[in-house]
């Protein structure tokens, strides 16, 4: 193990004894500091308060975020070379399995570029996210590449079925699915992590996502202008407002002066509670929801239900 | 592996090097409490000020590209927050861009718009702690900048493509300005707020990237990748990763191996990152050097007289 992963992992050790056993380590602090002086304690105390729940530790977090990762590159691998993660990178053995998703055909070399570009970069993630997890990774949950845009196409009103990999608008709209959702799960997460060195690369990864959004965005609204055929563009604002009405609104439909999804009135980028994230992937609305539209059983690790 | 696990590691060690850099005032401090030496701490105030005077850049560049005026003159503060008087601006006259293509002039109209509103938030934000604006020279420092990337007399006003290569200046910095600045924040709600505005700067470097990357596709004898790649290269150099791990990747093309599970691929560099496919962040030290266009980190470039506020 190199020095890096050994720093990340006591990061992650020390976060979870911090949060899991935080009474334990004080009482134990306050013996070895009182030394033979201090009395031993003749009874036992007895708990008389309900124990709160687990607490959510920066590995949960950093967990929720791979299995986002694995969609988002199960996605632009598949559609940039017709093949998915290897089974090294989705987790081995314990791989959950994927369903659709085939190569694109591209009509100009920039466009092939892009997508390959993206594809990259969430592999990149994928494994950045693994390597600081160490054991505590999650492997790849089950993925549904087909049924999950066909529900979601038929939700937004495009149709009764949707394959983003069609040909290169449809991947469009499909890439348009999950950038904006990245962004804001991201965003989301920020505040949520403890420590500094996994906050500065979620916000890098953050960051990364804003220029993937900036792009599928701006690609789609510019596609339209120079075909003169807005029915993606359309397509896209669709799946925006289902996305809205999942997940706690946070959406921007696409114009040619909105490229940018962001507050209105600040100009800061949204962000989204796990529910609200977790609404959207499971293409479920309120209530408690563990699974359905990309992850067909769910997510893998602790943060995998909603709790309305 | 082993050049992006030193990247990984180095990108730690930068981080942990911007909070000694900033803090590094208040740690000799507490080494030598003993001696009661005087201590200068930088706080989420000093940090949202440095924000605000790059967006006050920002916000005037959009503005006057697509308006011709200031922002004070479309009605965004620029005086401090206690009332002292706002900087000069020095721009070519007429600076409203003639342009051609009503699509990037939407663009342009909304990053504007959005600049403007990051002004007025981090000033609010601010309250009677926000800077006043200082000077800003949007003249001679393009201008400056542009011999670097052998166009001399770089005029960002002058046209669709200029005023987008103007924009590629500023964009990729303030998402790497956020990104060193997210980790200092100590208060909760301006962590979100700075990712948030960082997540906006990230889509506008996103779109500008995008929209020059596929302008040179569509024209590849203008060599705009090009000159967007020397850009990077000058902001490189000036912040001091360019002799060992450059922190911006130009506009271009890179060959990547995907899964494996195909011959390499050719891909775009509309994203700017590292190996990692995090985005860079830089010290308050590397962004003034870049806004500056000092290595040394004289006040120049953007700033003649310097930011205003304690990081300068």
């Amino acid at each position: 193990m190199d020095k890096l992963d050994l720093l990340i992992k006591n990061a992650v050790s020390r976060r979870t004894f911090l949060s899991g056993a935080g009474t334990a380590a004080a009482v134990t602090l306050i013996a070895g500091c009182g030394g033979g002086s201090t009395p031993a304690p003749t009874t036992t105390p007895t708990p008389t308060t309900t124990p709160t729940p687990p607490a959510i530790t920066d590995a949960d977090i950093l967990n929720f975020a791979l299995n986002l990762e694995y969609l988002e590159a199960e996605f632009y691998l598949r559609a940039a070379t017709g093949t998915g993660l290897s089974s090294t990178d989705a987790g081995g053995s314990s791989a959950g399995s994927v369903t659709g998703g085939t190569q694109v055909s591209f009509p100009t070399a920039a466009l092939q570029q892009y997508a390959v570009e993206i594809a990259q970069d969430e592999l990149d993630h994928v494994r950045f996210l693994r390597k600081a997890l160490g054991s505590a990774a999650v492997p790849r949950p089950t993925i549904d590449l087909t049924n999950s845009f066909n529900g979601l196409a038929s939700a937004a009103g495009i149709g009764s079925t949707f394959n983003p990999f069609a040909d290169s608008n449809s991947f469009l709209v499909g890439a348009f699915v999950f950038e904006d959702v990245g962004v804001t799960a991201y965003h989301g997460a920020a505040t949520l992590l403890t420590n500094k060195t996994y906050l500065t690369a979620a916000a890098g990864i953050l960051a990364v996502e804003a220029y993937h959004a900036a792009e599928i965005r701006s690609l789609i609204y510019g596609l339209s202008v120079s075909s003169g055929v807005s029915t993606y563009l359309t397509d896209a604002n669709k799946v925006s407002a289902v996305r809205a009405a999942l997940g706690g609104g946070n959406e921007t439909q696409i114009t040619g002066m909105n490229i940018v999804a962001c507050a209105p009135t600040t100009a800061i980028a949204y962000d989204r509670t796990t529910d609200e994230v977790l609404h959207i992937v499971y293409a479920t609305g309120a209530g408690v929801v563990t699974k359905g539209g990309f992850f067909p059983k769910g997510l893998n690790g602790t943060i995998t239900a909603t709790a309305s | 592996m082993a050049n992006a696990e030193t990247q990984k590691v180095d990108s730690i060690l930068s981080s942990r090097r911007a909070m000694l850099v900033l803090g590094g005032t208040a740690l000799a401090g507490l080494a030598f409490a003993g001696k009661a030496q005087a201590q200068s701490t930088i706080n989420d105030s000093d940090i949202l000020n440095f924000a605000l005077n790059l967006e006050y850049l920002e916000a005037q560049y959009y503005t006057l590209a697509t308006t011709g005026k200031t922002i004070d003159q479309v009605g965004i503060g620029i005086t401090s927050g206690s009332g002292a008087a706002g900087g000069t601006v020095t721009v070519k006259s007429n600076p409203m861009v003639p342009f051609v293509s009503t699509v990037i002039a939407g663009y342009a109209a909304e990053t504007a718009g959005e600049e403007q509103k990051h002004v007025s938030f981090l000033r609010s934000a601010l309250g009677m702690s926000a800077v006043a604006m200082p000077n800003i020279d949007l003249l001679n420092s393009f201008a400056a900048l542009g011999t670097l990337i052998g166009v001399p007399g770089f005029d960002p006003f002058a046209s669709d493509l200029n005023f987008l290569l103007g924009s590629y200046i500023f964009e990729d910095v303030g998402v790497t300005a956020y990104h060193g600045a997210a980790a200092l924040l100590t208060t909760p709600a301006y962590l979100d707020a700075a990712a948030g505005i960082m997540a906006v700067e990230a889509y506008h470097a996103g779109l500008v990237r995008t929209v020059l990357y596929g302008m040179d596709a569509a024209t590849p004898s203008a060599g705009i990748n090009g000159l967007a790649t020397k850009i990077s290269g000058v902001r490189a150099t000036l912040d001091g990763t360019a002799a060992s791990t450059p922190d911006d990747v130009g506009l271009g093309t890179v060959s990547v191996a995907l899964n494996g599970s195909s011959a390499n691929q050719t891909a775009a560099t509309v994203v700017n990152a590292d190996a990692n496919a995090l985005a860079f962040a830089r010290t308050t030290t590397q962004v003034l050097a870049i806004v500056y266009a000092s290595a040394s980190g004289t006040p120049g470039g953007f700033f003649p007289a310097g930011l205003n506020g304690t990081i300068k």
